[in-house]
């Protein structure tokens, strides 16, 4: 477990919206469980950090929020992607992209001998 | 915009907590359910998988603690909690508050006031773009405070290269001038040179700027409107310019307005502006009779000192035509514009200044004595607190709140006090002040005050109270630590030092405002009425219709009955405005006349034989006029005692004779039949000028449009004045009559002497009464301390009396310490007063000591009350108490 790395707190909004947009209204354990499988267990989420980004997202209005019942008959709050949020999704993707690219070219450059 | 949202929700968020919490324990609870669950299909025993899933998910009360800072805002949960903690510890301690509040506002609001108004004079722009580079500029001399140009040698400075980008200069003293047409009114009209408001940076917002052939002695005459004008009789008409106005009788061409904010450079009256248009023989070199006042725009990057070298070649020049016994009393001055405007006040203004600034010292002092003093008494109740857990950041905000509370308390009653401290001083301000009348409150004043107090109360309140809230001071029964108390007794030594400055500053003030009532002023005032009497030119547009008019007037009059002495006059003292003509004009038979130069001013008034008892001025020698004076033939004159003294100092005047230059003539020869007291004319300080009377005739070479009748009656003078009007409205109803006292007259020049006392007993006032809040504060904190060692004492045999001697003794020597020194800062404070005084010598031992004493009593007093409580102290309920 210790050589999971944590989230960082401005990415894990993004990974929230993006599973949300991909795997359709879940709820917080889901979301949570679903970032660390596609990180290959490598991200740890725990709800100390994913709650209060939820609420801020749902507080932007990024996300929507609603009491339903889980697979296995269980009371559950879930989220879902409102247009915003989509948007933002869309947004933040591609900036985040920008940053890969511009760094990766940084990191890919061959030394120069002069 | 999705943040300020998010903003909002949180805002909301603040008053839904219970539901919101319940949601998220149950979200939470059904997180670890489920990955409990998983774990266990994971094949983990259920208490495994219970505690895989705790760990993994981290504390769930630190989880819920951090949604909740997510979901509210948890500094603003907090600010209100401070704020209702603060608002119940004040409402426990009225005392305190109420001095605190008290102290703020007194500071806060003196000290806005204060500077609200000096602000004006000191600091603030004058209303000309780069204002920084007008001056003033002229000839100082010591027959005129202001400096001055004569009309030729400014025309020759005009025709050489100066270190001026433009100059122009005005007629001194605004001129009446009657619009006469339709509703005629009487006005200010000033005459400037053509470069007047190019050079002053003034854009009139109808119409074109002056133009150099306006200023041809024979142009077509051209006016600008004042904006007031311009509103009132003009009804603000966009297309005024180009109309033509008659003005005292002759056709004015319109030429535009100028704007709301404009102001003369000598800050005169003008509701016109006419071009100067001097002819040519005002230019006379050899015979200057028109005098200027100039100002200029310096060249950007001259400095005022390289004006004045670069002035110095025609100064040198223009001396030649000064007679060489004046030469060295003449000279160059060049200030900024600003200095010559604000020349009366400017003394008065920093004076108050210092005051204030020592009165909001004062404040703090009390703000940060009153804040140590609690601290200390709170110290444990802050080391519980500590102890059960509060963050030092979180008790530090606690203190701040109640310090920022009480000085925005403080800081609102400052406002209001400020509010009515300046209405007042607007109220009894005299004339002189510059724009005063402008003065409005000072928001920036304000926060200073209340910036520097806060900060006191910060510094003073909160910083010792954090050092002492270690939960170890919960421990010993301390004292409170001994430097604290020595920081205390320093803050009201310096207090008393203080208030003791104000206070002797005061004294000198008031003790010269008495000097000033009793000068002798060589006239008696008693009983005296006057009425100022105007002619309109268009009424009475020659000498003869004026001459018949005041002479109607003086026979009526003189049918009233309890008039004592009746009398006319062109002017009347105290107030200046004669009639001067050079002294070196004057001709004496078998004197040469000196053939350059002025030689200074010599004032004259026409009056007629009752003159002189009517306002009691004493005959020093020889007799007063008489009506045989008054016939065509006679041409007596009779001096004042300094221009007898200066004109004949050793020989004997009666029956000399001179002839001097009036009415654009040269005048007779004129025959000296006495010497009359000297009369102060021109301020009540300025020392007697040198003056001469001839009598009034009903003569058609004089010019008679403004006159005073002076009475001296039995009756009340009150009951005269309708008599009077009766009459001469009985002559022309249209004249207008503006009736005084003598009294009233010489009253206003009491004014500004009255306002500066007024305004630093006050401040003296408001010292005397932070120090004694200060000293009772600190000798009833010092009592409440020691109450548990008094009773220790009293119960081992100590008399009240002993008590009483001990507590009073801590603060006398503290007390004198702070005396000592303020007599050390009244003493070199004193000369700074030095100008605004008269007669009073700076170091007047008796005010001195009388200031001292009124302290040393107040402060008695301040202690005398807590001390008084403490050998009250019953031993057993004090020790039972602890």
């Amino acid at each position: 477990m210790g050589d999971k790395a944590d989230v960082w707190q401005g990415t894990l909004a993004l990974m929230v919206l993006k599973t949300l947009e991909s795997m359709g209204p879940l709820h917080g354990y889901g979301i949570a469980r679903r970032i660390e499988q596609v990180s290959d267990d490598l991200l740890n989420v725990n709800y100390g950090t994913l709650y209060p980004a939820l609420l801020k997202l749902e507080q932007e209005g990024y996300i929507d929020s609603e009491w339903g019942v889980s697979d296995n008959n269980r009371k559950a709050k879930y989220y879902k992607l409102t247009r915003a949020g989509r948007k933002q999704l869309a947004k933040e993707a591609r900036e985040w992209q920008q940053a890969t690219d511009i760094l990766a070219r940084f990191l890919t450059e061959p030394e120069r001998t002069s | 915009m999705r943040r300020f949202r998010g903003w909002l929700v949180r805002l909301a968020g603040m008053f839904r907590k219970e539901q919101s919490e319940a949601e998220l324990a149950e979200e939470l609870e059904g997180h670890a359910q489920m990955h409990v669950e998983e774990n266990i299909r994971a094949g983990l025993s259920p208490e495994a998988a219970r505690r895989d899933a705790l760990m993994r998910l981290g504390g769930l009360e630190q989880a819920k603690e951090r949604y909740r800072d997510q979901r509210s805002l948890p500094w603003l949960d907090a600010l209100v909690q401070d704020l209702r903690f603060a608002l119940r510890m004040l409402a426990t301690r009225p005392g305190f508050t109420a001095i605190a509040i008290l102290t703020l506002a007194l500071g806060i609001g003196a000290t806005t006031a204060v500077f609200s108004v000096v602000d004006r004079v000191l600091f603030r722009s004058l209303p000309y773009p780069h204002d920084d580079r007008l001056v003033s500029f002229g000839v100082r001399a010591p027959f005129e405070g202001i400096e001055f140009m004569l009309a030729p040698e400014y025309a020759v400075l005009r025709s050489q290269s100066t270190p001026f980008e433009s100059m122009t200069s005005i007629m001194p003293g605004g001129t009446g001038c009657d619009i006469t047409e339709e509703n005629p009114v009487r006005l200010s009209c000033a005459s400037v040179e053509s470069t007047f408001l190019s050079t002053l940076g003034v854009r009139p917002i109808i119409g074109r700027d002056f133009v150099r052939e306006d200023d041809r002695p024979n142009a077509p005459r051209v006016a600008f409107l004042s904006y007031g004008l311009w509103k009132s009789r003009f009804a603000s008409d966009p297309s005024v310019a180009g109309k033509t106005l008659s003005l005292d009788g002759k056709p004015v061409q319109i030429i535009g307005v100028l704007p709301e904010e404009f102001e003369m450079p000598n800050l005169g009256a003008a509701d016109m502006l006419l071009p100067q248009a001097l002819d040519d023989s005002a230019l006379d070199r050899k015979n200057p009779r028109v005098v200027l006042r100039a100002f200029a725009r310096l060249k950007p990057g001259v400095t005022i000192e390289q004006a004045k070298a670069g002035l110095e070649p025609w100064f040198q020049e223009s001396l030649r035509f000064v007679p060489p016994q004046f030469r060295a009393e003449v000279s160059l001055r060049v200030r900024s514009l600003r200095d010559r405007q604000i020349e009366n006040s400017r003394v008065g203004a920093w004076v108050l200044f210092g005051a204030v600034i020592a009165v909001l010292m004062l404040a703090c002092t009390n703000v940060a004595n009153l804040m140590l003093a609690r601290t200390v008494s709170r110290q444990r109740e802050l080391a519980v607190r500590s102890a059960l857990g509060a963050s030092t950041v979180r008790l530090a905000r606690q203190t701040l709140t109640e310090s920022l509370l009480l000085a925005l308390l403080g800081g609102i009653a400052g406002c209001g006090l400020a509010y009515l401290l300046l209405q007042a001083f607007i109220a009894i301000a005299p004339e002189g002040i510059v724009r005063l009348r402008q003065a409005s409150l000072d928001f920036r004043v304000l926060r200073f005050g209340l910036a520097v107090s806060l900060l006191s109360g910060i510094i003073f309140g909160v910083t010792p109270a954090l050092a002492d809230a270690a939960p170890e001071s919960l421990s010993g029964r301390s004292m409170g630590p001994a430097g604290r108390g020595f920081l205390r007794h320093v803050l009201v030594a310096g207090q008393i030092a203080g208030s003791l400055i104000l206070l002797a500053g005061a004294g000198l003030l008031l003790r010269s405002l008495w000097q000033i009532q009793s000068i002798p002023l060589g006239l008696e005032t008693q009983q005296v009425v006057t009425a100022q009497i105007s002619l309109a030119e268009h009424r009475y547009p020659d000498t003869p219709k004026q001459i018949a008019f005041f002479r109607d007037v003086e026979t009526r009059l003189e049918r009233i009955p309890g008039v004592t002495y009746l009398a006319l006059s062109d002017t009347l003292p105290p107030s200046g405005g004669m009639q001067e003509t050079f002294y070196a004009t004057i001709e004496v038979p078998g004197r040469q006349r000196p053939s350059e130069g002025t030689g200074g001013m010599v004032g004259w008034r026409m009056v007629t034989p009752n003159y002189f008892p009517a306002l009691g001025i004493r005959m020093v020698r020889g007799r007063g006029f008489t009506d045989e004076d008054r016939a065509p033939a006679e041409n007596p004159v009779i001096l004042n005692e300094a221009l007898a003294d200066k004109m004949f100092p050793q020989e004997e005047p009666i029956g000399k004779q001179l002839r001097f230059f009036s009415f654009g003539t040269q005048g007779p020869w004129r025959t000296i039949v006495g010497v009359a007291a000297d009369v102060k004319n021109n301020g009540l300080i300025a020392p007697a000028d040198p003056e001469f009377y001839i009598p009034w005739k009903n003569d058609p070479q004089t010019y008679v449009r403004h006159a005073h009748v002076t009475f001296r009656t039995s009756f009340s003078p009150s009951a005269v004045v309708p008599w009077i009007r009766t009459e001469i409205a009985g002559l022309d109803p249209t004249v207008p009559v503006e009736f005084s006292t003598m009294q009233a007259r010489v009253g206003k020049l009491m004014e500004q002497p009255r306002f500066d006392a007024i305004l630093l007993s006050l401040f003296a006032g408001i010292g005397v009464v932070l120090a004694a809040l200060g000293i009772y504060g600190v000798v009833s904190f010092f009592v409440t301390q020691r109450t548990q060692e008094i009773a220790v004492r009293m119960a081992l045999g100590a008399t009240p009396r002993r008590i009483l001697g001990m507590t009073l003794l801590n603060l006398a020597r503290w007390t004198l310490a702070g005396a000592t020194l303020g007599l050390l800062g009244a003493w070199f404070c004193a000369r700074l007063l030095q100008s605004l005084l008269f007669e009073v010598h700076v170091h007047d031992p008796i005010l001195l000591t009388l200031s001292l004493l009124i302290l040393l009593a107040v402060a008695f007093l301040a202690a005398w009350v807590p001390a008084r409580r403490a050998a009250r102290v019953d031993p057993m309920v004090a020790l039972r108490y602890e």
